[in-house]
C-alpha cells in the first residue's frame, strides 16, 4: 500500500500522437499507479498500442511520428520528462521501459542468446554473472525447468506461448522498472494464454504493468485499473470493483463495442 | 472457365520450372561431353612438371594453371573490395538515409547495374591513362586496377541484395532492438546484419559469379594471353574467361577447342568452389551468432 502512497509512476498529460498528420491520439491524461496493472482496451485503431509505445518513445520509428505534450515516469531516482531533450538517454529509457510485443520476437539465436545478447550488448556483462541473470530471468517466467537442458537449441524450437516467456524473460533481464506488454497473448492458444495471465498477475507486484489487451474478459481478469480508449481518446476508466459489477461492465461493453 | 485455366496454369508452371533444369542439365553435360577427356595434368600445367610449377618454381607455358590463379586472385580481391562497401552502403540505404538521399542513392546504384561491362572496361582504361599524365606516371594496368573496375561492376549486386534482405525485416524484429535498449548501430550489428545474413550470402554469391565470368572489363584493364602466374598486383595477368575466349575465337585445332571446352568446366568448378567457400564462411558466421 506504501506505493500507492507515493502518487504516480507514470503521468501522461495532454499527450497527442500522430502519424504524417492522421492524429491517433488526443489529448490523453493520465495517471499509472505503482503496483497496478492497468489494462488498455478499445477496438482496433483506437490508439492502443500507440499509447504504450508513446511510454518508451518506440513510436518515433514509425514514420512521420510528432508527439506533443508530457509524459513523466517516476524512476526509482526521480521524476523523468520523457520527452524533454537530454533528460535522459533513449537507450537507457527503454531499459528503463521494458516492452513485450505481440508477436514472439525471438531471435535467430540460441535461447541462451536471445537473453544474454541485450544484457552483454546494453550492460557490457559477462561470465558468470550472466549467466545467473539469465537463469533468474528464466526462472521469474517459469520457463528455467522448462529449457534448463536445452539452453543451446534455437529459440524457434520453443512453442509459442514458450517464445513469449522467453520475450518477457529477455525483457525482465535488463531489470526495467515498467512493464508494458502490447496484447501478449494475442498469438497463443488458451492455455499458453492462461499461463502468460497467471504470469503477468505475479509480475504486478514488483513492476508497474501496463498492457493492451484485445479481450474485454481477459482485461476483467487482469485489470486493476482499466483504460477504455476510443478514437484516439479515453472515454473511460474503471477500477476493479466496478469491473467486477456485472451491470456496469455490460454497459461498458454495449457503450463501446 | 476456372476449370480449364488452372490446370493449363500447373501446367505452365511445370514446364516451366523443367525447362530451367533441362537447359542447365544440357548445359552441364554438354560440358562435361566436350571438356571431361581434356581435363589432365597436361590442360593446368602444359610441359611442366606440376610440382615445380605449384611451388612456383617453373614457368607454365599453354596450360591454365596461370590464368586460374588469375582469376582466383581476382575473385577474391574484388570481394574483398566490394562486398564490405557494398554491404556498409545497403546498410546505409536501408537503415540510416533520408527518403531523398534513398531515392537519389537508389537511382545511381541502378544505373550501375545498368552499366555495360565494356563500359566499365573502358573506365578503367581511361583512369589509368587520366593517372599515368597527372599523379602517377608509373601506373599500369594489372590486376589491381582489373580488380577496382570490377569490383565497381558486382558492387550494385551486393548493395541492392543487403538492402533488401534488411528492408524485409519485420517490424516487430526491427523494433526489437531499441526496446531492448540497443543503440541504432548495435541493433544493426547484433539484430539486423544476422536475421538478413542469408539475403545477403546470396548477393555476394551473385557477384563472386559475375566477377569470375566477366571478360570484358579485364580485357581493358590488364588481361594478356601470356602473361604467367601473376607476380604483383600491379602486375599484369591471365585469366579464365580470357583464355576460353582466346582459345574459342583461335583455335586451329579440334582439340583446342576442347581445351576450351575443359577451361570453360574448370571455371565451372572453381566458381562452385567459391560459392561453396561463401556458404560455409556464412554458415560459420551464423553459428557463431546464433550462440555466443
Amino acid at each position: 500500500m506504501e506505493n500507492k502512497l507515493a502518487g504516480p509512476a507514470i503521468a501522461i498529460e495532454e499527450l497527442s500522437v500522430e502519424f504524417s498528420g492522421k492524429i491517433v491520439l488526443e489529448g490523453i491524461n493520465l495517471a499509472i499507479l505503482p503496483g497496478e496493472l492497468t489494462v488498455i482496451v478499445g477496438p482496433s485503431g483506437s490508439g492502443k498500442s500507440t499509447l504504450l509505445r508513446a511510454i518508451n518513445r518506440l513510436n518515433e520509428f514509425f514514420p512521420g511520428c510528432r508527439t506533443k505534450g508530457v509524459i513523466r515516469i517516476h524512476f526509482n531516482d526521480g521524476w523523468m520528462d520523457v520527452y524533454r531533450d537530454g533528460a535522459i538517454p533513449l537507450p537507457e529509457l527503454r531499459m528503463r521501459v521494458g516492452m513485450v510485443f505481440q508477436t514472439p520476437t525471438v531471435l535467430p539465436f540460441t535461447i541462451k542468446k536471445n537473453i544474454t545478447m541485450p544484457l552483454k550488448v546494453t550492460l557490457g556483462m559477462r561470465g558468470t554473472g550472466l549467466v545467473q541473470r539469465m537463469e533468474w530471468a528464466l526462472r521469474q517466467v517459469a520457463l528455467w525447468d522448462e529449457v534448463r537442458d536445452r539452453l543451446l537449441d534455437d529459440a524457434a524450437t520453443l512453442s509459442g506461448g514458450q517464445q513469449q516467456r522467453l520475450c518477457l524473460a529477455r525483457t525482465l533481464a535488463l531489470e526495467p522498472q515498467i512493464l508494458l506488454v502490447d496484447e501478449p497473448t494475442a498469438s497463443l492458444d488458451f492455455r499458453a494464454a492462461e499461463k502468460i495471465e497467471q504470469l503477468l498477475l505475479r509480475l504486478k507486484d514488483r513492476y508497474t504493468v501496463v498492457a493492451v489487451s484485445h479481450s474485454l474478459s481477459q482485461a476483467r481478469r487482469l485489470a486493476d485499473r482499466l483504460v477504455v480508449l476510443r478514437e484516439g481518446r479515453i472515454v473511460q476508466q474503471m477500477n476493479r470493483q466496478h469491473l467486477q459489477d456485472a451491470t456496469i461492465f455490460q454497459t461498458l461493453i454495449d457503450r463501446v463495442f | 472457365m476456372k476449370s480449364i485455366c488452372d490446370p493449363l496454369l500447373i501446367g505452365f508452371a511445370w514446364l516451366s520450372a523443367l525447362t530451367v533444369m533441362l537447359v542447365a542439365a544440357l548445359l552441364m553435360g554438354f560440358l562435361l561431353w566436350r571438356g571431361l577427356t581434356s581435363v589432365d595434368v597436361e590442360l593446368f600445367f602444359g610441359e611442366t612438371n606440376w610440382l615445380d610449377a605449384v611451388t612456383g618454381k617453373a614457368p607454365v607455358f599453354g596450360g591454365i594453371w596461370p590464368a586460374l590463379a588469375g582469376t582466383f586472385y581476382l575473385v577474391v580481391l574484388s570481394s574483398l573490395l566490394s562486398i564490405p562497401v557494398g554491404i556498409a552502403s545497403g546498410v546505409y540505404m536501408a537503415e540510416y538515409a533520408p527518403n531523398r538521399a534513398r531515392s537519389w542513392l537508389g537511382f545511381a546504384v541502378d544505373l550501375l547495374a545498368g552499366t555495360p561491362s565494356i563500359v566499365m572496361g573502358l573506365f578503367g582504361f581511361a583512369l589509368i591513362l587520366l593517372l599515368r599524365k597527372t599523379l602517377l606516371p608509373e601506373a599500369g594496368m594489372g590486376l589491381f586496377l582489373a580488380a577496382c573496375c570490377i569490383a565497381l561492376l558486382v558492387l550494385p549486386y551486393v548493395i541492392r541484395t543487403t538492402q533488401t534482405a534488411l528492408e524485409a525485416i519485420p517490424r516487430h524484429l526491427r523494433l526489437l532492438g531499441p526496446a531492448s535498449g540497443l543503440s541504432q548501430l548495435q541493433t544493426i550489428l547484433h539484430v539486423l546484419l544476422p536475421v538478413a545474413g542469408r539475403g545477403i550470402l546470396s548477393g555476394t554469391i551473385l557477384a563472386m559469379g559475375r566477377a569470375a565470368e566477366d571478360t570484358a572489363v579485364i580485357l581493358l584493364t590488364g588481361v594478356v594471353a601470356q602473361a604467367g602466374m601473376p607476380r604483383s598486383l600491379w602486375d599484369r595477368f591471365e585469366a579464365l574467361p580470357f583464355r576460353i575466349y582466346y582459345l574459342a575465337a583461335e583455335h586451329q585445332t579440334r582439340q583446342q577447342l576442347d581445351q576450351g571446352f575443359a577451361t570453360a568446366l574448370v571455371l565451372l568448378l572453381l566458381t562452385g568452389a567459391l560459392f561453396l567457400a561463401a556458404f560455409l564462411m556464412q554458415r560459420r558466421f551464423e553459428k557463431r551468432w546464433k550462440i555466443s
